[in-house]
């Protein structure tokens, strides 16, 4: 049975921990202070380009000597022993991957022996990984003749093929057509949901983070500047609402600036955001307190994209603030 | 039917004994150039001095003193003429090593396939080990291999009338010196590869080294002997003398001194690997 100290380790050994990450290449910094934990689920990490997604990525690889902090990964430190940790990885990078002059079959089946799996086992295993993502008619084609859609499919197989823990997708939807990439993005969510397989969806496209992930970590300029759950991070702690309505508009604003509102003209409607709690109450009392006729009150729901593009206005701000 | 519906099994371990990765890289790169057709037809015709130098051997034995006029290497079975033979080979090993070694790292760099390679559970050891043995199979099939064909045929021809010697003896000291050279010309080419991303360069610079600081040093030796040092086969060569008992190879430069330069090198070609070799490195 057992005890409480081994399921601590058993957890901790599931999980990657990040602390204080710093790396720069040259002067120039490309990660600062990055922290967090993550448990085996479906990630994005967002950010968008140059933000330090990439290497990110590859420090968790540990293919990178950081100037500061600690990566560790499936309970290796990743500076020490980060080969124990990559029996249990599988990468799919972004650009290139592709080894030419092999088949499908043949390059898939070579990647799984290089991660330590008997000649046998990784060609029967290369099988399966490219029966299940699609491309078992093809497999005997030499993969440089590959489409674009069909390497990401490749990629994605020499990413399975030794089974790992954690998948590692860098822009894995890169290049493709819609159906492409709806049909890629199908795999991803099903390795992450229901094969059990924890994922980290490294994009610069929203879409495809909402699609497939339940945690976000949002990344600018070498920044970690959120970390949540996708669902809650979507709605956020303030509720926002769009307002239309005749009177004056002047108290009505005033008034629920007063109650803690922040109050956007936008044309005809107001943009009325309120902490959760407050709810619409406090715009149906303050509308009520000056007279003002509401003829329109609907909730505002945060998108993804809304959450991002507030992170980074925020962090401008902030920056700007501190300049000053 | 969605693709992923297909279902995904989990890989379950069938306890079979997984190879070492260097190995696994050697192997499918011994495989992969076999399939070439110009490339065994090239390896057939770097057999012919040996078996120009096998039918000579079983004439001069059969015919005795006839085929001795013949003289020279070519009818020596001692150690030194299989040295000789070595030399013949050179214009081979310059061309098959050029085939085969050039693009072992290009590639791999030109479609960021370092990156792959090192998402794995392997280090540079492995994957320069798995590259360089590959480089030494090729070597060998065109150097060792037929000396040791040569020395079994010749033992046989003469009835073992030649003894250890050429059952032991030039076995044993042709693969020492083909160990060592191999495995400087493997560190050196891989090193020429691991630092372009296009194949033609890699093999421009492999023919620059190999043939043209021996004709630059062949040129200069006229002026001064010890000039004789640039050249880059010829210290293989040269250093080969000590492991063969041969007369030196170059005048003006010891032997010794050719396996110092040999050696240095591999130092050199290991040092820009270190270098070179890096996972982050992405080419577009």
């Amino acid at each position: 049975m057992p005890t409480e100290d081994t399921k601590v380790n058993r957890a901790a050994a599931g999980a990657i921990e990040v602390a204080d990450l710093t790396f720069a290449y040259g002067v120039k910094p490309v990660l600062q202070g990055v922290s967090f934990t993550l448990e085996k689920r479906a990630i994005g990490l967002l950010g968008p380009n140059g933000s330090g997604k990439t290497t990110l990525l590859r420090a968790l690889l540990g293919h990178l000597k950081v100037s500061r902090g600690s990566v560790r990964v499936l309970g290796s430190d990743m500076a020490v022993d980060p080969h124990g940790a990559r029996r249990r990885i599988g990468w799919m990078p972004e650009r290139g991957g592709i080894l030419p002059a092999m088949s499908g079959v043949g390059m898939v089946a070579y990647l799984g022996e290089l991660s330590g799996m008997p000649p046998t086992d990784a060609i029967q295993r290369s099988h399966e990984v490219l029966n299940y993502v699609g491309l078992a008619d093809e497999r005997y084609r030499k993969a440089d003749t590959y489409s674009q859609g069909m390497r990401q499919r490749l990629k994605l197989a020499q990413a399975l093929v030794h089974d790992p823990d954690w998948l590692f997708l860098d822009e894995p939807t890169s290049g493709l057509d819609p159906s492409g990439r709806v049909s890629l993005l199908e795999l991803v969510r099903d390795l992450a949901r229901a094969k059990g397989f924890g994922v980290i969806l490294s994009t610069h496209l929203l879409a495809d983070v909402r699609a497939v992930c339940e945690e976000i970590l949002v990344l600018r300029e070498g920044v970690l500047l959120d970390h949540g759950r996708v669902q809650a991070e979507s709605s956020g702690d303030r509720e926002a609402f769009i307002v239309e309505g005749f009177g004056d508009e002047q108290a009505f604003a005033d008034r629920l600036a007063g109650a803690g509102a922040q109050v956007e003209r936008q044309d005809r409607l107001w943009e009325v955001a309120l902490p959760r709690e407050a709810g619409a109450r406090r715009i149906l009392s303050a509308a009520a307190d000056c007279g003002f006729a509401l003829r329109r009150l609907e909730v505002k729901t945060e998108t993804l994209e809304d959450l991002f593009f507030r992170l980074l206005d925020d962090d401008v701000a902030a920056a700007a603030g501190k300049e000053a | 039917m969605p693709v992923y519906e297909r279902g995904y099994r989990h890989w379950e371990d069938s306890g079979r004994r997984a190879a070492p990765a260097w190995w696994a890289i050697a192997r499918r790169g011994i495989a992969e150039p076999i399939k070439s057709r110009r490339l065994l037809f090239l390896l057939v015709v770097a057999w012919v001095p040996a078996i120009v130098k096998g039918g000579i051997l079983y004439f001069t034995f059969k015919m005795g003193e006839l085929t001795r006029l013949l003289g020279g290497a070519w009818t020596d079975i001692t150690a030194p003429g299989f040295h000789a033979f070595l030399k013949w080979q050179s214009p081979f090993v310059l061309i098959v090593l050029a085939i085969i070694g050039a693009n072992l790292i290009t590639k791999d760099r030109r479609e960021n396939g370092l990156a792959l390679y090192f998402s794995r559970p392997l280090g540079l050891v492995d994957y320069v080990a798995g590259k360089g043995a590959i480089i030494m199979f090729y070597y060998f099939t065109v150097t060792l291999f037929p000396i040791y064909a040569l020395c079994i045929f010749g033992y046989l021809v003469t009835n073992g009338a030649t003894g250890m010697e050429m059952l032991l003896e030039i076995p044993l000291r042709a693969t020492a010196y083909c160990l060592l050279a191999g495995a400087v010309y493997a560190l050196v080419l891989l090193a020429i590869s691991a630092m372009m991303t296009r194949t033609a360069f890699s093999v421009m610079w492999w023919v620059l080294l190999v043939a043209g600081t021996d004709g630059l040093a062949e040129i200069n030796a006229l002026f001064d002997a010890r000039l004789a040092v640039m050249g880059f086969p010829g210290q293989f060569l040269n250093a080969g003398t000590l492991f063969f008992g041969a007369s030196p190879h170059l005048e003006g430069v010891t032997p010794v001194v050719s396996l110092a330069v040999v050696l240095l090198y591999a130092a050199v070609g290991w040092l820009l690997l270190r270098h070179r070799i890096r996972p982050v490195e992405v080419v577009s």
